[in-house]
């Protein structure tokens, strides 16, 4: 936490070693999230890699009031309902204009390889409602406390527990005999 | 699958990975957006973001943060302030790479030593001086030492990747040559042209390398990186062979205000030769012209056109194929194949019956010492582009093996070469030169089948 804040008065500054700390620490959780969220790695890489390159833009806005884990993981949630919510129009325009640094050069590479797990995670989840898919992703990958997730979906605490378990359940079932105990 | 612990352990254990290149590449856009909003930012804020003034603004406006500030002082005192020192200078050298990637030319020297003992004077320097333009391409002249005193001219060259050509010339010998490149090769040629500062930083960015702090040349403030990751060398450069490296040491100097290249040293241990090369004297941002690109050949220069092969799997085959006609077996190690050179293959011409040799002896005769020169040039060029395909396969990161020393002609069933096509695909070409794609559970399967 106080390293977080460290690192964004130095962001804020300007300094480029910050950027890079930040991006380092973050970008694995980040990614694997949103893998979590939309079950397909292509389209979690180009939201994370928009998220981050908004976050490089924004010294002058972001707070060292706020955790900047939160700050990262809601621009991460808010990206994939913005992809899910207008897809065709995210294609054609980007995000909030980051296109203009969408990153062609990445070219053949994958950024992000993803284990046999998370693999098989991401295809169980995709068959899970959306918002089922967000708490547990949530709960389970980013230990967020339900209160937290309700305000985040702009929900009741009681809605979201609701959802947990109805995600749990659907997943007991789909991963029966996936996972050695 | 019973109950949420299960499914937490799941989540918790699920392994993402990133590729280092897509990393880096990533980082860059980032850096980008940073300076192209830096840019527009009003001076005010620039000037009270460097005082803090007003970042402790706004955290002094928090109490939790006022005592999180405190505590953070308290720390840094406690620790000796090791936070701000882990942090160096704040140079990143994926920023620098992006700095040089947005110049549009520049021009520098390079400097090649060569000797066999590291206590006595090189047996062979060569020096270069190379002009480098996003718009028109490279040109690149070499000098040699003359053993009986001062430098002269050895060769001129040239590669533009809009034409997909590099142009070649030797003055002393009248002559030059035309390379043509597919459009993917062209591509490639110039991602990752050798000697050429921006593959430098490339390879010292996919290695493990650490800051060596701050120091002064030419009375410039730089900052050194380092790496001795003899991965530095595994990568892809120009034609020459790789591998085999005892020991290397790469450092590159960057100026503390300009966040550019100002020196670069390798120092490599390679079979029995010390290797020494220096890449210094940068200009940066120079002015060019279209003509400086485009070479002057007088008339009577004799003239080769090669039409080099796309590196894919179907040249590497042929490779493959030429080499064991040639040699009777694969070459032990894909090293091995940049022996294979013109005058090994006359050689093995002259003594051997394999079809290969054959068929260049039928070719070859009655021809002139540059005729035959030029044969063995196109006649080699599967080999070439093995080699190629090959270093490209390993520069990729693709988990290229090959098995040259353990598996034969005769060997249908038995992986001579293989490479990574995705997380649940490899390629496979066998010893009777068949290919085929194939899981990573049957690929190991091969594999545990191969001789000792």
């Amino acid at each position: 936490m106080i390293e977080d804040k460290l690192l964004i008065f130095r962001f804020k500054q300007g300094r480029n070693g910050a950027l890079r700390q930040i991006y380092d620490k973050y970008k694995v959780e980040m990614l694997k999230l949103s893998v979590v969220l939309t079950g397909d790695v292509n389209t979690a890489e180009d939201i994370v890699h928009d998220v981050f390159v908004k976050f490089a833009q924004s010294a002058e806005r972001i707070s060292l009031t706020g955790s900047l884990k939160n700050y990262l993981v809601t621009s991460v949630i808010n990206r994939v309902r913005n992809y899910r919510r207008d897809n065709n129009r995210h294609c054609e325009t980007g995000l909030e204009g980051a296109e203009v640094f969408s990153s062609p050069e990445r070219g053949p590479h994958q950024w992000a390889v993803l284990g046999e797990q998370l693999t098989l995670l991401s295809h169980a989840l995709r068959e899970l409602p959306y918002e089922q898919r967000e708490v547990v992703s949530l709960r389970m990958e980013m230990d967020m406390t339900f209160h937290r997730i309700a305000t985040l979906q702009n929900t009741s605490t009681n809605t979201v527990k609701g959802r947990y378990r109805y995600a749990m359940a659907r997943l007991r079932s789909l991963l029966n005999g996936e996972v050695e105990k | 699958m019973r109950s949420a612990d299960d499914i937490r352990r799941l989540f918790k254990n699920a392994e993402l990975r990133v590729h280092p290149d897509a990393d880096e590449q990533v980082f860059k856009d980032m850096l980008q957006a940073q300076q192209k909003i830096t840019e527009n930012l009003p001076p005010s804020f620039l000037a009270k973001a460097r005082r803090g003034e007003n970042i402790w603004r706004i955290t002094m406006k928090s109490p939790i943060t006022k005592l999180a500030i405190a505590a953070v002082v308290i720390i840094a005192c406690v620790i000796g302030l090791s936070v701000w020192r882990t942090t160096g200078s704040g140079i990143a050298l994926a920023e620098v790479l992006a700095r040089v990637e947005q110049v549009k030319a520049y021009r520098y020297q390079f400097f090649i030593g060569t000797g066999e003992d590291p206590n006595k004077p090189y047996s062979s320097e060569r020096r270069s001086t190379s002009l480098i333009s996003q718009e028109y391409g490279s040109k690149t002249t070499t000098e040699e030492l003359d053993p009986n005193g001062g430098w002269s001219t050895s060769a001129e060259a040239y590669k533009s990747p809009d034409n997909k050509t590099a142009i070649i010339i030797w003055p002393k010998q009248k002559k030059y040559r035309r390379v043509e490149f597919d459009d993917t090769t062209a591509e490639r040629m110039w991602e990752v042209s050798s000697n050429d500062p921006r593959t430098f930083l490339k390879r010292i960015l996919a290695c493990k390398y650490e800051s060596m702090g701050r120091a002064t040349i030419d009375g410039i403030e730089v900052e050194g990186f380092q790496t001795t990751d003899p991965n530095f060398f595994y990568f892809y450069i120009g034609d020459r062979q790789i591998g085999d490296v005892n020991q290397i040491d790469v450092k590159v100097w960057v100026d503390a205000k300009t966040r550019l290249p100002v020196r670069y040293d390798y120092m490599g241990d390679k079979r029995k030769s010390t290797h020494h090369f220096v890449m210094q004297d940068f200009q940066w941002d120079v002015p060019v012209d279209a003509a400086d690109f485009e070479p002057v050949i007088p008339d009577d220069y004799a003239s080769l056109v090669v039409k080099f092969p796309a590196h894919n799997e179907e040249t590497a085959i042929q490779g493959l194929k030429l080499l064991v006609e040639l040699l009777g077996k694969y070459p032990e190690k894909i090293t091995d194949v940049t022996d294979v050179n013109a005058a090994t293959v006359l050689r093995l011409a002259e003594k051997s019956e394999t079809p290969a040799a054959m068929r260049l002896k039928e070719e070859i005769k009655g021809l002139t010492d540059e005729q035959i020169n030029n044969k063995l040039v196109d006649f080699l060029m599967p080999k070439r582009g093995l080699r190629r395909f090959y270093g490209l396969l390993q520069w990729d990161k693709k988990d290229p093996a090959y098995y040259g020393k353990i598996v034969t002609p005769k060997d249908a069933d038995k992986v001579l070469m293989r490479w990574k096509v995705s997380d649940s695909e490899y390629r496979v070409i066998y010893g009777d030169l068949h290919a085929e794609t194939v899981t990573p559970e049957k690929l190991a399967e091969l594999e545990k089948a191969l001789p000792k």
